[in-house]
């Protein structure tokens, strides 16, 4: 038997959300999750495998803790430009990261990934009383907004043509 | 260095030239359902070893062998720290291997996909 885990599970996952979600999967080494979580390595291992199941299980935490929240947000939202605002505005660091980065590479990440989208895009549908490729649409825009680092701008100009929607 | 190929449900570990000298070992077969995850993991070098027995330890020149740390028991294959992958085992009789391999990138890539 080993010795007993001497870490707070929950706090090493979010604060591995924090590290991938600000820098890509491969710019984040072991020697950095080990500096920033506070973990000894050989936990680290013991406890998630490889940085592959520390990522998956940091992935899924920040679907559960950051993305399912926004679409329960997203069921009040009465017109397009308050969910596009909604969406715009979301701590979504590492499901973009995720989308962009480890999806075309890693089918279980694409999986979540795909599935998180859709619980937005469907969100989005129920809200606005649209079809779900419209809200798909949005999804997609509000997402690339965030990706240009100018939402507010862009996002502004955008939905004073939403109108039509609503 | 070590040679990391899969073959059918096995992970194939085979240690080269003169490291299987050090590491008393050429070989090692493992179930892929025993084996968790891999990582590139460059640091891992620059971390405690532990009790040795048997292998070679020479710091910064080579470790092989079998390691005992915190109750776990480690096979060390590596020389060049930057090549170094770390195989995460269960139920095996060595929690985990280090091993030093040509690219540990592909080498990662390799098990991770016949994990999936």
């Amino acid at each position: 038997m080993g010795r007993r885990r001497a870490f707070d599970e929950d706090e090493v996952v979010r604060a591995a959300v924090e590290l991938f979600g600000g820098r890509s999967y491969d710019g984040v080494s072991i020697d950095d999750l080990v500096n920033h979580l506070g973990v000894h390595r050989n936990s680290l291992y013991k406890t998630f495998g490889s940085k592959r199941g520390l990522y998956l299980v940091a992935l899924r935490r920040h679907l559960a803790d950051d993305v399912r929240p926004l679409a329960e947000t997203l069921a009040a939202a009465t017109d397009a430009a308050t969910a596009l605002r909604l969406v715009t505005s979301a701590d979504l660091g590492l499901l973009l990261l995720a989308a962009a980065e480890r999806a075309p590479a890693d089918e279980e990440v694409a999986t979540e990934v795909t599935t998180a989208l859709a619980t937005v895009d469907q969100a989005i549908a129920d809200a606005l009383g649209i079809p779900i490729d419209l809200a798909a649409a949005l999804t997609a825009t509000a997402l690339g907004l965030r990706l240009r680092g100018d939402p507010g701008g862009a996002g502004a100009a955008l939905t004073r043509r939403l109108d039509p929607l609503d | 260095m070590a040679l990391v190929s899969i073959d059918g449900d096995d992970l194939v570990v085979v240690i080269e030239g003169l490291d299987k000298l050090w590491a008393l070992k050429s070989s090692l077969t493992i179930p892929l359902a025993n084996v968790r995850g891999a990582t590139a993991d460059p640091g891992i070098a620059a971390d405690p070893k532990g009790i040795r027995a048997p292998g070679a330890h020479l710091p910064g020149v080579i470790t092989a062998g079998t390691f005992h740390l915190d109750g776990e028991k480690v096979f060390w294959d590596v020389k060049n720290p930057s090549k170094a992958v770390v195989i995460e085992l269960a139920d095996e009789r060595y929690t985990r291997l280090v091993l030093q391999v040509d690219d540990p990138r592909s080498t990662v890539a390799l098990i991770e996909k016949a994990l999936r």
